[in-house]
């Protein structure tokens, strides 16, 4: 107890009352969202659906990728699990999104539990290449259970109760929906990076080995990170499968997809609040306005940005930023 | 699909079962070839090499480019494509790599990765998504060995890789750069004290990796069809499962590796189902992660 509380004295980077400004910007972009809207055509809309889909995405990521430190290239497993859960429970059992969608979050939250269990033992790349190779096999699954998920043909979603009294296939709706989930990940990371959690994924990301001497459990901690994470991807899978509204095993399971969630929260910064959120807005921006120049090829966009943020701002964007600040705080001392 | 009897009866099927594994053999030598160089990368340079696969595909495209733009066949055009891969690997090696020696492990795997995206947007670009083949006169011939049919490219393609893995290794065993290669994987700070230039050799064995994936692509191109997007993906998570099932920075293992993932491939083919084709693959190398991680042939335990 004692050591845990000289981890978070250490944590300077995480003053207790910057939170409200959190919350304060939050509500902010909540209330231009709401203001916007209405006034913007459909193709503005969908631009907004993706920036806060990816952002949401990528803060959930960021969760075992960023505060944890366990790269995961395998994230649209929990996507697609999310995704086909929602499909088959909502529209063939006819369960409504208040039962299916937690049904599909709490799968993912399993899955999560028995794949960390069974593959955090491996370290760095081998971890890394394991989480591609569970990704995989259950988009092969869903590829040839043709009776469970329509197989590679797909399955179409087109009856889904009305939400709240809202038509869920219309794009305002999807909006708010997309808003809703971004909203609740940045909650559930802010709260958990300010909590006792926080402080041990930190500290199991620092230094696996002295945070265990410090008495983690690092186990544990990767476990809680991951299947929090997962739960929130999938919840991203569930609204991505009536956003889309046509699932297909390729599209929803691929490897690209993992790639653009852990790549989109590296770019904007790891293991910083709104870091995932600037590489949402910043890729799928960039994408949309590169999208008549590159045609199909829109991840050209995704491999140039990495390479530079790789080369040349290795914490991201909002990552050098804070350094930049706490350099300019503490001038001199040196380790943001 | 071939047959779903778990446990094949004799006579007939034992012609079955030679055949697939002669089968899973020839496109094992391929697969080795793509995870010797992935793990020469790995024990020299200490990255793992997301870009492989896109190596690969440049090496599909290399032969589409100069049979179908100039006729050129594609045996002999690897004369030219594979100097021009050499060049574009110290390129890669030079202006990328090296300035992420002394970076942690991750930084290198992000910078590959981006590097796989380029490569395969870049080719899409070009070529377009569409699947694309090469057609040679001699593509469909085959000999047979006693009720055994065997395709003559792909005998081919496994004669030419026995010569580039023996010269390979008598490239590492034999000569004083081969050397330096070794003495680099085994311990660089050494290999520096005795006056080797490991930063010349890291670009060397990049350069390399890329030209023996190129190579396996320009074998492969005759036989199987190819899009910038997808292929790519697909020889990146094979070549990982090549050096994983032969332990990571083993030359030999690769070999070992690439052999059994194409008769397991095969054999999962015929006989369980063959729409989970690339799963045996992956069950395996978790397996092999989870319970051997310094891979089935490796002796020593890596951390990476």
């Amino acid at each position: 107890m004692i050591s845990e509380k000289r981890t978070s004295s250490q944590g300077r980077t995480a003053p207790r009352d910057r939170t409200t400004w959190h919350l304060v910007a939050l509500l902010l972009l909540l209330v231009a969202v709401a203001l916007v809207v209405p006034r913007v055509s459909g193709a503005a809309i969908v631009i907004a659906i993706n920036v806060l889909l990816y952002a949401g995405w990528a803060t959930s990521w960021d969760l075992l990728g960023g505060w944890t430190g366990q790269v995961s290239l395998g994230h649209a497993a929990f996507v697609g699990l999310g995704a086909y859960t929602v499909a088959l429970f909502a529209q063939r059992l006819d369960l409504g999104l208040w039962v299916s969608v937690p049904i599909g979050a709490l799968f993912c939250a399993l899955l999560a539990l028995g794949w960390g269990a069974m593959t955090f033992r491996l370290r760095g790349s081998y971890f890394v290449l394991s989480t591609i190779a569970v990704a995989e096999i259950l988009r092969l699954v869903a590829i040839n259970e043709t009776w469970l998920t329509g197989g590679a043909q797909g399955i179409f979603i087109f009856s889904i109760p009305r939400l709240l009294g809202l038509d869920v296939f219309e794009r305002s709706t999807q909006l708010f929906m997309a808003l809703f989930f971004f909203a609740l990940v940045l909650c559930v990371t802010l709260f958990v990076s300010r909590g006792r959690l926080g402080y041990r994924m930190r500290a199991v990301r620092e230094d696996e080995e002295a945070a265990q001497a410090a008495g983690i459990n690092p186990q544990r901690v990767k476990l809680t990170a991951f299947a929090l994470s997962g739960a929130l991807t999938g919840l991203g899978g569930a609204f991505y499968a009536v956003y889309l509204s046509f699932l297909e095993p390729h599209d929803i399971f691929f490897l690209p997809l993992s790639v653009q969630i852990a790549l989109t929260a590296i770019i904007g910064g790891r293991g910083t609040i709104w870091g995932p959120f600037a590489g949402a807005l910043l890729l799928v921006l960039s994408r949309e306005m590169f999208r008549g120049v590159f045609d199909q090829a829109n991840l050209l966009i995704y491999g140039v940005l990495i390479l530079v943020v790789v080369l040349f701002a290795p914490r991201g964007m909002l990552g050098e930023l804070a350094r930049a600040a706490v350099r300019r705080r503490y001038a001199g001392d040196s380790r943001g | 699909m071939g047959h779903s009897s778990p446990l094949p009866g004799f006579t007939m099927d034992l012609t079955i079962f030679l055949q697939n594994l002669a089968g899973g053999l020839l496109i094992g030598g391929v697969y080795a070839l793509v995870g010797i160089g992935l793990s020469l990368i790995f024990g020299v340079l200490r990255i793992i090499n997301f870009a492989h696969g896109g190596f690969v595909v440049i090496g599909m495209y290399a032969a589409i480019a100069l049979y179908g733009g100039l006729g050129i066949d594609p045996y002999l055009g690897a004369l030219i494509a594979l100097p021009l891969g050499f060049l574009l690997g110290l390129l890669l090696e030079r202006t990328i790599l090296a300035r992420l020696v002394d970076a942690p492990p991750e930084s290198t795997l992000l910078a590959t990765l981006g590097l796989a995206l380029i490569i395969q947007n870049t080719l899409q670009l070009i070529f377009g998504a569409e699947p694309k083949s090469v057609f040679v006169p001699y593509g469909t011939a085959t000999v047979e060995f006693g009720g055994i049919t065997l395709s003559v490219i792909q005998l081919a393609a496994m004669a030419i890789i026995i010569v580039v893995i023996v010269a390979l290794w008598l490239f590492l065993t034999r000569t004083e750069t081969g050397r330096a290669v070794r003495a680099t994987s085994q311990n660089r700070l050494g290999a520096e004290l005795v006056g080797i230039n490991t930063l010349r050799i890291h670009g060397l064995v990049f350069a390399t990796g890329l030209v023996l994936a190129m190579t396996a692509g320009i074998l492969l191109i005759p036989q199987i069809s190819v899009t910038p997007v997808i292929t790519g993906p697909v020889f990146t998570l094979k070549a990982f499962v090549v050096t994983v099932l032969g332990g990571l920075g083993s030359v030999w293992g690769a070999i070992g590796g690439g052999l059994l993932l194409g008769v397991v491939e095969v054999f999962g083919a015929s006989y369980i189902s063959n729409g989970y084709r690339d799963t045996y693959g992956l069950i395996a190398f978790l397996a092999v992660l989870l319970l051997r991680p310094q891979g089935l042939f490796g002796r020593t335990v890596k951390r990476v």
